[in-house]
C-alpha cells in the first residue's frame, strides 16, 4: 500500500454513473474516492470487486481494477484474488441483497478466515436494480411502494451476522456523511483482517420508508455521542468483559440507530499468516508470484515429491 | 504361459479392506506383474459391503472381469455376495465363523440382492446362509474352499506381538489375503514387503501383519500346500508407480504449475484434493531448484464454503495470475454452472475438474456414471463455449491434468476435464511419468503492461493479451463489455465480443493436435467401430484383444475433446464404417447424442451400463459379440454387484 497522498479527482472515471438522481450510492462513492486518495492507493495495485445490483457498478467508476462478478459472489473471488497475491488490496463494494441474501453464506465464511479484504455494504434494504423487492435487512411488515403486501420475513442483523462470523472489524456508516463514511474506510482498509462498514443507504426511487429523513432522524455516532464506548478486544479476556457493550450497539435499532466502529478484534490472526504457517514460503512466493517452470519446462521432481507412491520392484 | 490373476478382496467397511486391497495391489507389483484394481463400495464409513477387484497380468492391466480365480470373504455377507463372482474350480478364502450366518441375519445387505441370492440358492436346494451359499460352491462350481479361523490367528498375533486384541484385529484381512496369495503362487515375502511399502514407518501396524502373514503361509503350507511360485512378471526390477486416478491428477496439476486449488468435500473428488494438499510443499528437480534459487513449490490447497466459493475463488485466484483449478463431481459442478458462465465472458483461465458419478441428483455417490458429459459441454448459460476433455484412464489423466491447465491459460477459458469414478478410486501400476516432453505453455500472459492495456483487445483469433490484476489495472466484468471491459449493451460491440469467444473454440479445434481430438485404437481398416469416452477405454481395449483372437476386428473411436466438437475428425472416421456401436455408462447415450448433433451420424448399435458397477471386460465382449451375432440394437450390461 502506497502512502503518498493523492487527491481523489484521481480515483475518477470519465464512464457515467448510471444511478438515480439522489441515490445514496453516490455518497459511498465519494468516500471511496476520498478514502483511497488519502490512503494513496495504487489503481494497478487495488482491486474492487463487485457483485450485482445498483451499487455494483461501482468498479465502473473508480479508477482502480474491478471485477464486476455475479450475484452473490464478490466475495470469494475477492478471496481468491487476496489469496493468490496478498499484496493487494482488496475491497468488495456490493448491496446488502447480494452480500446477505444470495451471498450469505460467503459472508459467514469469510469472517471465520479473517482473511484481509474490506467489505463496504451498500445496505439500503431493497433490490434496487430489479425495482424494489425486500432487502434481506428490510424489517418485517413494513410494505416499501414496490411490494404488493408487507414483507413478512424479519431482517437480518448485519452487525451481529458479522461478529458471530469472526469479523475482526465491524462498522456502521451512513451515505451521506462522506466524510464520516471517508474515516470508516480508511480504517477498514487498514486493518489487516475481514473488514464491514455496513453503509446505510436511502433508495430514493425504491425504499419510501427508510428515507434521508427516517435514518437522519435515528442515526447518531458513538464517538460523539457515547466517547466512552470501547469496540476494542485486544485479548481474549476483553471478550467476556465488553461483548455485552458491543453487542448493545449491534442490535440497537428504532430510534436510535448507532454508526461508527462497532468492534475491533484484535484477537485472530489473518488469514495469510495462518497460511504460512500451514504452507512455508507462501508469502514469499504467493499463488500468483510463484515460478511454474523453467524456460516452459515442468519444475517438479515427481519421484521425491510423490514417493509414497513410488515401488521399487 | 501368460499370468492373469484376478481377485476379489471383500469385507465390511472400515474394516480393514482399504488396506488389504492396497497390500495386495503393491504385492503383485512387486511380483513384477502390471495391477489395475477397481474398488466398489457403499456410501457409508462403517459396516456396508465393499470390495476390490484386482487383477495382475504381464502385460499391461488396464480393466477387471468376472468370474475371478479367487474371492477373499472375511464376512458372511462377502461369501453370499460374491458367490457367482469366482470362478469354477477357483479358490474361495472364508473365515469359518462366518458359516453359520444366516442372509435373514446380514442387517447392511441390501434387500432385493438378499432376495436373489435368496431364491437362487433355494431354488438349487441350498440353505439361504453363508453355508448354504459354501456347498453351492463346492458341488456345483466345484470351488475350493479354504475356510480359516480368523478368531484364533488373530488372537495368536496378537499373544506373539504381545498386543492388545482390537489392535491387531484388522490384521484379519491381511490373513486373507496372505492365504490366498499363498494358495495362487505369490511369495510371502512379496506380501511382507507391500505391507511395510504400505504402512510405511508404522511399527505398530506393520509387526502384526507380517506376523499374520506367517501365520497364513503356514496354516496353507499345513492343510493345503504352498502353490509353485509364479515367474516373475516383466516390470520385476523396475521403479514403478502406484495410484489411483485422483493421485494422477493431483499429480500432474502439481507437475503442470498449479499453484491454487479449491476444492469443497465431495466424493469422488476429494480424494484428489486431499491427496494434493498432503503434498503441499513439492520437491524442485535439482537443475529447476538452480535455476529459480527455490527448493520447495508451494501449493495452495483449500476448502470452501461451497462449490459455488470453490469455482469463484479459483477464477479470482487465476484473475490475479495464480495457475487455478477446482475439483468436483456432478451435483457440484450444478452449482458451478452460473460461474462456469462468468468465466466464458470475463475470459478467465480456470480448470474444472469433474468425476462423474452416478445420477441424477445425489444418485449413488460412491459408484460408476458418465453421466455429464452434456452437463459439461452445455454448462453455463448463455452462448458459454468451453473446452471440455475427457480422459481415458490413469495415464492420460495425468497428462491431461497438465494440458487442461495449458490450454486454459492459453484460450483464456474455462476448461472441463472430464474423469469418473472408475478412474477416480481404482489403482493402477505405472511407469513414471516422463515430463521431458511436456510443456508449460501460460498463452499471451503478460508479467508487465503500459499505461493503456485494456483486457478485452480485439484480435483475430479472438485471444487478448492477459495481465493479470496487480500487473496493469484493468476492468474484468461478467456483463458484455467493451475492449476496456466497460459494461456495454451496444450492438455492434456485443456482435464482437460473441464472435471473439466464440473465435477462440475455432483455434482450439485448429491447434489441437488429433490425439488429443479423437484416437482411433486397432485396425483403422476394420468395418466395426466401437465409439465411446472415457473410462471404458481399458475394458474395452480388453474387449478388442478377445475379439481379435476369435477373428472379429473391430476398432475403437475414444473421443478426447468433446467440447468444441472435432466434427469433422469424428465424421471422416466414422464415415468409413459400417457398423457403429456406442458404449456408454449412461441411459441417454450421450456421447452418440452430440455425434448425431455434431456429425448427423447415427450410431447402430447402442451398448449400455447404468447399474453404477464398473464396465468390466467380458461385458463389452459378450455385449459386442451379442450385438454383431443378433442386430440389437441396444444391449444393456449388467454385471457387478
Amino acid at each position: 500500500m502506497a502512502s503518498r497522498a493523492k487527491s481523489w479527482v484521481e480515483y475518477r472515471t470519465p464512464n457515467w454513473v448510471q444511478w438515480c438522481p439522489g441515490c445514496g450510492n453516490y455518497g459511498i462513492l465519494t468516500a471511496i474516492y476520498k478514502a483511497f486518495a488519502e490512503l494513496g492507493l495504487d489503481p494497478a495495485r487495488t482491486v474492487l470487486v463487485s457483485g450485482i445490483g445498483c451499487s455494483s457498478r461501482t468498479p465502473y467508476y473508480v479508477n482502480v481494477s474491478g471485477v464486476h462478478t455475479i450475484h452473490g459472489r464478490p466475495i470469494p473471488v475477492a478471496t481468491g484474488i487476496k489469496l493468490a497475491n496478498p499484496e493487494l488490496t482488496v475491497v468488495v463494494t456490493s448491496g446488502d441483497g447480494d452480500l446477505l441474501g444470495i451471498g450469505a453464506g460467503h459472508f459467514v465464511a469469510v469472517g471465520r478466515r479473517n482473511i484481509d479484504i474490506t467489505i463496504i455494504m451498500h445496505d439500503n434494504a431493497v433490490y434496487g436494480l430489479t425495482k424494489g423487492q425486500a432487502g434481506p435487512t428490510l424489517p418485517a411488515w413494513i410494505q416499501t411502494k414496490a411490494l404488493t403486501a408487507p414483507n413478512i420475513q424479519d431482517a437480518v442483523n448485519p452487525l451481529l451476522l458479522a461478529i458471530a462470523s469472526g469479523f475482526t472489524f465491524i462498522a456502521r456508516g451512513y451515505a451521506y456523511h462522506t466524510d464520516k463514511l471517508k474515516e470508516l474506510i480508511k480504517a477498514a482498509i487498514k486493518h489487516p483482517g475481514t473488514a464491514l462498514v455496513d453503509v446505510l443507504q436511502p433508495c430514493p426511487t425504491y425504499n419510501n420508508i427508510m428515507t434521508a429523513k427516517w435514518y437522519e432522524e435515528r442515526i447518531y455516532y458513538l464517538d460523539e455521542e457515547e466517547p466512552d464506548y470501547d469496540p476494542y478486544i485486544n485479548k481474549p479476556e476483553d471478550f467476556k468483559e465488553k461483548m455485552p457493550a458491543i453487542l448493545a450497539k449491534a442490535v440497537e435499532w428504532g430510534d436510535r440507530i448507532p454508526l461508527g466502529i462497532i468492534m475491533i478484534d484484535k484477537t485472530k490472526e489473518p488469514f495469510q499468516r495462518r497460511l504460512e504457517k500451514l504452507v512455508p514460503g507462501y508469502l514469499d512466493m504467493p499463488p500468483a508470484k510463484r515460478p511454474i517452470d523453467v524456460d516452459g519446462k515442468p519444475i517438479i521432481d515427481l519421484l521425491a515429491t510423490f514417493k509414497d507412491r513410488v515401488i521399487e520392484t | 504361459m501368460a499370468v492373469d490373476i484376478s481377485l476379489i478382496i471383500g469385507g465390511p467397511q472400515g474394516g480393514g479392506i482399504e488396506s488389504a486391497g492396497q497390500v495386495a495391489v503393491r504385492a503383485l507389483a512387486l511380483k513384477g506383474y502390471d495391477v489395475y484394481g477397481v474398488r466398489e463400495y457403499h456410501s457409508n464409513i462403517i459396516g456396508a459391503h465393499s470390495y476390490f477387484n484386482l487383477r495382475a497380468r504381464d502385460k499391461v492391466s488396464r480393466s477387471v472381469k468376472l468370474p475371478v480365480d479367487a474371492v477373499v470373504a472375511l464376512d458372511a455377507e462377502s461369501i453370499l455376495t460374491h458367490m457367482d463372482d469366482v470362478k469354477e474350480g477357483g479358490i474361495l478364502v472364508y473365515d469359518e465363523a462366518a458359516k453359520a450366518v444366516k442372509i435373514d441375519r446380514i442387517a447392511p445387505m441390501a434387500r432385493p440382492l438378499k432376495q436373489r441370492i435368496k431364491a437362487k440358492l433355494e431354488s438349487m436346494g441350498y440353505e439361504a446362509s453363508a453355508a448354504g451359499a459354501l456347498s453351492y460352491l463346492s458341488e456345483v462350481k466345484k470351488v475350493k474352499l479354504v475356510g480359516i479361523q480368523i478368531k484364533s490367528i488373530v488372537k495368536q498375533v496378537a499373544e506373539e506381538t504381545r498386543r492388545p486384541l482390537v489392535s491387531v484385529s484388522r490384521a484379519a484381512n491381511t490373513i486373507g489375503v496372505a492365504t490366498a496369495f499363498a494358495l495362487l503362487g505369490v511369495e510371502a515375502e512379496k506380501v511382507m514387503k507391500a505391507i511395510e511399502m504400505f504402512f510405511a514407518g508404522k511399527r505398530r501396524v506393520i509387526e502384526p501383519n507380517i506376523v499374520a502373514v506367517r501365520h497364513a503361509y503356514k496354516l496353507v503350507e499345513e492343510n493345503y500346500g504352498l502353490a509353485d511360485p509364479l515367474p516373475d512378471g516383466p516390470f520385476k526390477g523396475r521403479t514403478r508407480i502406484v495410484g489411483t486416478g485422483n493421485d494422477f491428477v493431483a499429480m500432474g496439476k502439481v507437475a503442470g504449475g498449479l499453484t491454487v486449488q479449491t476444492y469443497y468435500p465431495i466424493t469422488p473428488a476429494a480424494d484428489e484434493a486431499l491427496y494434493m494438499e498432503g503434498h503441499r510443499l513439492a520437491q524442485l528437480t535439482k537443475e529447476a531448484a538452480e535455476r529459480l534459487g527455490m527448493a520447495k513449490a508451494p501449493v495452495i490447497v483449500f476448502q470452501t464454503e461451497d462449490e459455488i466459493s470453490a469455482i469463484n475463488m479459483a477464477i479470482g485466484a487465476a484473475l490475479a495470475g495464480a495457475r487455478a483449478s477446482t475439483t468436483t463431481s456432478g451435483p457440484g459442478l450444478s452449482l458451478m454452472n452460473e460461474a462456469i458462465s462468468m468465466a466464458v465472458m470475463m475470459e478467465v483461465p480456470v480448470v474444472i475438474t469433474v468425476w462423474q458419478r452416478a445420477g441424477p441428483s445425489t444418485g449413488m455417490a460412491t459408484r460408476v456414471g458418465q453421466q455429464d458429459l452434456l452437463h459439461s459441454i452445455f454448462s453455463g448459460h448463455g452462448d458459454a463455449p468451453k473446452i471440455v476433455l475427457a480422459s481415458g484412464d490413469h495415464e492420460e489423466a495425468f497428462y491431461d491434468a497438465i494440458k487442461t491447465l495449458n490450454w486454459a491459460e492459453e484460450y483464456q477459458t474455462p476448461v472441463i476435464h472430464l474423469l469418473d469414478k472408475t478412474i477416480a478410486s481404482s489403482i493402477k501400476t505405472l511407469d513414471p511419468f516422463d515430463v521431458s516432453n511436456v510443456r508449460i505453455s501460460r498463452g499471451r500472459f503478460l508479467t508487465t503492461a503500459s499505461n493503456d492495456y485494456v483486457r478485452y483487445k480485439l484480435s483475430d483469433d479472438g485471444i487478448s493479451p492477459r495481465a493479470p490484476v496487480g500487473v496493469a489495472k484493468q476492468l474484468n466484468t461478467s456483463l458484455e463489455h467493451l475492449e476496456d471491459g466497460v459494461a456495454t449493451e451496444d450492438p455492434v460491440v456485443r456482435e464482437q465480443m460473441i464472435e471473439k469467444r466464440m473465435k477462440k473454440m475455432e483455434k482450439v479445434l485448429k491447434d489441437l493436435p488429433m490425439e488429443d481430438k479423437a484416437v482411433l485404437h486397432g485396425d483403422p481398416d476394420a468395418k466395426i467401430t466401437i465409439l465411446s469416452w472415457g473410462s471404458t477405454k481399458g475394458p474395452i481395449l480388453d474387449a478388442m484383444e478377445a475379439l481379435e483372437a476369435k477373428g472379429i476386428r473391430v476398432n475403437f473411436l475414444q473421443v478426447r475433446l468433446l467440447s468444441p466438437f472435432p466434427a469433422r475428425e469424428v465424421a471422416d472416421v466414422l464415415a468409413g464404417s459400417e457398423k457403429i456401436i456406442s458404449i456408454e455408462a449412461n441411459a441417454m447415450d450421450q456421447l452418440a447424442s452430440i455425434v448425431k448433433m455434431y456429425t448427423g451420424l447415427d450410431v447402430h448399435h447402442r451398448i449400455r451400463k447404468v447399474n453404477g458397477r464398473t464396465i468390466h471386460e467380458h461385458e463389452v465382449y459378450n455385449a459386442i459379440l451379442k450385438v454383431l451375432e443378433t442386430g440389437s440394437p441396444l444391449e444393456v450390461m449388467r454385471d457387478g454387484v
